[in-house]
């Protein structure tokens, strides 16, 4: 389900590829994403540009993700909607992950970062 | 092996060619049933539950083509297989009585080989479809096993919830508890925890149906007020909810899984109305006052189970009597309605603000109704919980610790 962008250097681009990630669709994400992962990825951004609605099932994958990276490597999240920043907000996603407002910026900053 | 007897109407009028095919089929291990015209045949299918029809196009009072659109028009839960007899010269009818649903075509004259050809096709067919009747059925009983185990959950489940409408040291509580499936992965409870503090949570477990609640039952046989009593006070003896969380946050993080929960939980002071809560990833509570003005309870909080070394904070907010906190899980506010719009915060706000114009009591219903309303009927995707507490004016408190 997902789509993926590779930018210099070694930075991975995902779009869930779906306009609600929720647990129709949970597992399938984190499993391609994990298969990323297994296959060397370690600086990833998933870019949210597409996503109206995220909801517990997707959250728990997008962690499962995070832990799954640990510190082998970098998950930033781009272009959340206002309805998922408040969720983000109240379960204090945003001290867990770094957003960014879109993936340009995201991009960027993980450029620098290496 | 020798064939099933299977019924077979012979449709034809021609009583010499009726009793020749009839004697045919008779001879292949069927039950041949006569019929001299359609009408004949259409009674006997009805009666005698034969599902192959032999018919002649050309009959008096209702043709071959008839037939077949009388026998198609009728249900019966079953198929009738319909094979029509023709001339070599009716071919341009063939066209219509496949039309009109026949399966089938013998030119007469054909050798008996090619009849027992027709037959044994048919036969296949209907021994197909009864197969699938078969597994359709075992599916069906087996559905009917699982959903009657679901619901014997469910009510296990609802047994762990409190009465509705309870009186607990003058605070009148109520709620509404609408799983999205049989079963919920919510769970909640009120209750006194010894004569000054009353304790309640709200659980909202991660995804839902039959996994989720699993967890929520689970939780619910765990955080009882003897747990609160436990974890939810520090060594002094002050309300210390984030500790419990934090308890529990240690106890689900060890899970190899995704599965989290989010919760809400808090003890009141009966007598000064002092809330002590934590907040971990359960959407804010709304608190409305006695004259109507409602005001969010939380700015969030880290989800249990989710990260071992997330931190939980108290919060203090003050009940003051004649006034409502009312708990509501984000199966409101993310509830969306025809155009994919979600019900939203504001609104889950606006409901709760119907107090005190609406009793306490009743806001959880109301709730529901809104939804209901919102989504035009349609059930919610997710679990819903509503939990409203009435802090009653000391005249018409019944102490009930």
């Amino acid at each position: 389900m997902i789509h993926t962008k590779t930018h210099d250097p070694n930075i991975t681009v995902i779009r869930p590829g779906a306009e609600r990630l929720t647990a129709v669709n949970a597992k399938a994400f984190k499993d391609e994403v994990t298969d990323l992962i297994n296959g060397g990825a370690t600086q990833l951004i998933v870019d949210f540009k597409d996503v109206s609605f995220l909801d517990s099932s997707g959250l728990g994958a997008l962690v499962g993700v995070l832990k799954k990276i640990g510190h082998r490597g970098e998950l930033s999240i781009s272009g959340l909607s206002s309805d998922v920043q408040q969720m983000f907000r109240i379960c204090r996603m945003d001290r867990v992950f770094t957003v960014y407002d879109d993936v340009n910026s995201a991009v960027q900053s993980m450029a620098e970062s290496q | 092996m020798s064939l099933p007897r299977l019924k077979i109407i012979v449709a034809e009028d021609s009583e010499l060619q009726r009793l020749y095919l009839c004697s045919l089929i008779n001879e292949l291990g069927y039950h041949a049933i006569e019929a001299e015209d359609g009408h004949v045949a259409l009674e006997l299918a009805v009666e005698t539950g034969a599902q192959i029809v032999i018919s002649d196009l050309q009959m008096p009072k209702l043709d071959g083509i008839g037939l077949t659109l009388k026998l198609r028009e009728l249900d019966l839960g079953y198929y009738i297989h319909v094979i029509m007899l023709t001339g070599a010269d009716e071919m341009e009818n063939r066209a219509e009585a496949l039309r009109v649903g026949a399966d089938d075509f013998i030119t007469k004259g054909s050798s008996t080989a090619m009849l027992k050809a027709r037959i044994r096709t048919a036969t296949r067919l209907i021994n197909h479809a009864a197969e699938l009747a078969e597994r359709t059925r075992v599916l069906k009983e087996a559905n009917e096993r699982i959903e009657e185990d679901l619901r014997a959950a469910a009510a296990a489940q609802r047994q762990l919830l409190p009465n509705l409408q309870d009186d607990i040291m003058g605070f009148e509580v109520a709620s509404a508890f609408v799983p999205s499936a049989i079963v919920s992965g919510d769970m909640f409870g009120c209750f006194a925890l010894n004569e000054a503090k009353l304790g309640f949570y709200a659980v909202d477990v991660s995804g839902h149906g039959v996994h989720a609640s699993l967890l929520s039952v689970a939780i619910g046989h765990l955080v009882t007020p003897d747990y609160f009593r436990t974890h939810a006070f520090d060594a002094n003896g002050r309300p210390d909810p984030a500790n419990m969380i934090a308890v529990l946050n240690q106890r689900f993080s060890l899970s190899e899984n995704d599965d989290y929960f989010t919760m809400f939980c808090g003890i009141i002071d009966k007598t000064s109305g002092h809330i002590d809560y934590c907040q971990a990833g359960y959407p804010s509570a709304f608190y409305v006052d006695r004259y109507g003005s409602a005001m969010s309870v939380g700015d969030g909080g880290f989800p249990v189970g989710m990260i071992p070394t997330a931190t939980y904070d108290n919060n203090e907010h003050h009940f003051d009597t004649g006034a409502a906190l009312v708990i509501c899980s984000d199966a409101a506010a993310e509830a969306e309605n025809i155009s994919r719009q979600p019900f939203g915060s504001t609104r889950v706000r606006d409901v709760a603000q119907l107090f005190p114009s609406v009793r306490a009591n009743k806001i959880p219903n109301e709730m529901v109704r809104a939804l209901n309303k919102w989504r035009d009927g349609a059930p919610l995707e997710d679990d819903l919980t509503v939990v409203a507490l009435e802090r009653k004016a000391s005249h018409d408190t019944h102490q009930n610790t």
